[in-house]
């Protein structure tokens, strides 16, 4: 049992807790990574779709909630980001398949939206002039010749030429290594059992060591709310939400190369979209369930509903013979009773010195800003940062964990 | 094979209670009133802790009522309605109570119940319903300690529950009141029907509001029988017990869910074993 002491210890070693490591390193500060797995990203990032939302899914989240701003924060950022780490970022494009004239409709408010809310230069997100190319409504014709595969009753799209995708796995790794270069400590197979609040600082208690600090950033993902009631942190709730995911083998990215995307249907909870894999392939889905946390179970209704929304996509394919992998991943969502999903990013009122993270769908997208936020927020609770002139923002890759 | 559950039973409810006691104490919410419902919106438990204003109760209830018979939250209810809810007041004597803190309980993708929280500002009565329902998605077992008279009262239901399946008897509805006739406790147990709820709180106040047997309060107006209507609550059926410690009065249980003396039985029966007095 040995003992650290450090200023921040951030708490799961995902996109979320690494982006923020790789932030605080620009800064002369202490920094350790607890993660109980034996390398990084091992649950929330390495099972979703891939997406980086940076046009018309940005664009569409609730004014105002902390999903929104964090979002369309990140869009200006991410080539560079990507760039820095060395992560394959491919701008595929994103289709919003049009069934119907309601679909349309739809559609046209949530862009004269995104219009009112962000590109309009006094407004809150503004993004700045060239980091973003306008959408477009496509027709039946010209989305024909975009897609030549797709289902000839789709009547148009609202084409979003911004969208992109990425390895969050990688981008996990190219965090840590990155991060671990600038002098952060990452602590594997670390499983948090107990935390106690001091008067000045936490002794976080895993079972192989004691980590001594001042300040704690809890994310955890799905198993934030247990850690944050360690120390009656836990002023969030959210409901554990499975999303069942098939992959498809890389021929099928000669048959379709964008996102598509149906708008939700009324009594159908789950989601109807087709992503490309940055590697090649598709990944489609989602079935989405309220289950267990320690919920393991992949249901057939996973694999059939994703069959189904594949073939509503793209009609003549024998994408039976194509399936690569099923598989599943747990994200929290918060406000689920209304549907209004938010991300988490605070200091809980009564323990100060401790920073909630819990962001679930759209987490990936918003790593660029969330590390920035993080460290905002940890300057006014009083963590002093200075910049380091030794940081270098270029991964290099092979650094030892 | 999920384990969350299907529907509504009182091990469920006491743990979704439990759960938002254990988060407004972290979060240092003053004490108020938890209910759960079921489907139908009829209360499957409910409780209220000591010092919560004793009309923070009905609040609770029918805040838990309106979520599972509405089947939507009481937040998204007032966006839909903007604000005027208030108009759909004239239904229902009222009840629709469209604040927020009544989630409706989703799982399975259907409702299952409702919960219902009242006693704190809007935002804290949410976040609390919110930490009771999230909790049926989690395998951990809640037990939180509670104030005084609340664990007392937990203690005769959970004794009269004992009971119940010792001898045998067809499931109850057990109701704790307060020496001022407020509810402190309303339990349903799995399978008694939901007309006994109201039942046994009505025993438990005639008896609480008496200090008498509830059968016994007739004889407060022997004389006057047509009288016995003044109060629509007045039910003059056995199964309500006052029960006093250190010679005070300290409130009266309700039972119903068999015949009216076997449940007078069971209140005396769990009173004796628990050493607490009958007011005589």
């Amino acid at each position: 049992m040995g003992e650290l002491e450090v200023d921040v210890a951030i708490i799961g070693a995902g996109v979320a807790g690494l982006s923020i490591a790789r932030e605080l390193s620009r800064y002369s500060v202490n920094v350790v990574v607890i993660e109980r797995n034996v390398d990084v990203a091992q649950e929330m990032t390495s099972n979703n779709m891939g997406l980086v939302c940076q046009g018309a899914d940005s664009l569409t989240f609730r004014p105002g909630s902390l999903h929104a701003e964090l979002n369309i924060k990140s869009i200006p950022l991410w080539p560079k980001f990507a760039e820095e780490l060395g992560v394959p970022f491919k701008r595929v494009g994103g289709l919003g398949l049009i069934c119907h004239k309601a679909d349309y409709l739809r559609f046209l408010k949530m862009y004269s939206r995104a219009f009112k809310s962000s590109l309009k230069p006094n407004a809150p997100y503004y993004i700045p002039e060239g980091s973003f190319k306008p959408l477009q409504f496509l027709d039946r014709r010209s989305l024909k010749d975009l897609e030549p595969n797709i289902n000839p009753r789709i009547q148009g799209a609202l084409y979003d030429p911004n969208l992109a995708v990425i390895d969050p796995v990688l981008l996990a790794r190219s965090l840590a290594e990155n991060a671990k270069a600038n002098g952060v400590e990452l602590l594997f197979g670390n499983e948090v059992k107990t935390i106690e609040r001091k008067d000045t600082y936490f002794l976080v208690n895993t079972n192989e060591t004691t980590v001594r600090a001042s300040f704690v950033v809890n994310a955890a993902g799905i198993n934030a709310e247990s850690i944050a009631e360690m120390v009656g942190a836990r002023n969030f709730s959210y409901v554990p939400v499975k999303g069942i995911l098939t992959d498809f083998d890389e021929e099928t990215s000669e048959v379709f190369s964008h996102q598509a995307f149906y708008l939700p249907r009324l009594g159908d909870p789950h989601i109807r979209a087709v992503v490309p894999i940055v590697y090649g392939g598709l990944r489609v889905g989602i079935h989405l369930d309220f289950v267990l946390r320690s919920d393991k179970n992949i249901p057939l209704q996973g694999l059939e509903h994703n069959l189904k929304v594949v073939k509503e996509v793209i009609p003549d394919y024998p994408f039976e013979k194509h399936v690569k992998r099923t598989f599943y991943g747990i994200m929290p969502l918060t406000n689920a009773e209304v549907g209004w999903h938010d991300f988490i990013v605070d200091i809980p009122e009564y323990v100060p010195k401790w920073v909630n993270v819990i962001l679930g769908p759209a987490g990936v997208s918003s790593a660029p800003m969330l590390g920035k936020k993080v460290a905002e927020l940890l300057m006014t609770s009083g963590l002093y940062l200075t910049p380091r002139t030794d940081f270098n923002p270029i991964v290099e890759r092979g650094v030892k964990p | 094979m999920s384990l969350v559950p299907e529907r509504i039973t009182l091990d469920t409810a006491l743990k979704i209670i439990n759960a938002m006691i254990r988060f407004a104490k972290d979060n240092q919410v003053f004490p108020g009133s938890y209910a759960v419902v079921d489907e139908g919106g009829h209360v499957v438990a409910f409780e209220r802790r000591d010092i919560a204003p004793v009309s923070t109760a009905d609040i609770a209830i029918d805040k838990a009522w309106t979520a599972a018979t509405m089947k939507a939250s009481g937040r998204m209810l007032e966006v839909i309605t903007r604000g005027e809810a208030w108009r759909l007041n004239v239904k229902h004597k009222g009840r629709l109570t469209i604040i927020p803190g009544a989630i409706p309980i989703i799982a399975h993708g259907r409702i299952i119940g409702g919960i219902g929280h009242s006693g704190g500002s809007a935002e804290e009565d949410l976040k609390i319903s919110q930490a009771g329902w999230t909790a049926i998605f989690r395998e951990e077992d809640f037990k939180e300690e509670v104030e005084e008279k609340l664990s007392k009262a937990r203690l005769i239901a959970r004794t009269v529950m004992n009971i119940v399946e010792e001898r045998n008897l067809k499931p109850v509805s057990i109701a704790v009141l307060d020496e001022w006739g407020g509810l402190l406790l309303l339990y349903r147990m799995d399978g008694a029907p939901y007309g006994t709820l109201e039942l046994a709180r009505d025993k438990a106040w005639t008896a609480a509001a008496f200090r008498n047997f509830s059968e016994d309060a007739a004889k407060f107006y022997s004389n006057h029988v047509n009288n016995a209507n003044w109060n629509e609550r007045v039910t003059l059926v056995p199964g309500g017990v006052p029960f006093s410690t250190e010679e005070t009065f300290r409130g009266a249980i309700g039972i119903s869910g068999n015949e009216p003396e076997i449940d007078k039985g069971v209140a005396v029966e769990a009173l004796k074993r628990l050493a607490i007095k009958v007011q005589e």
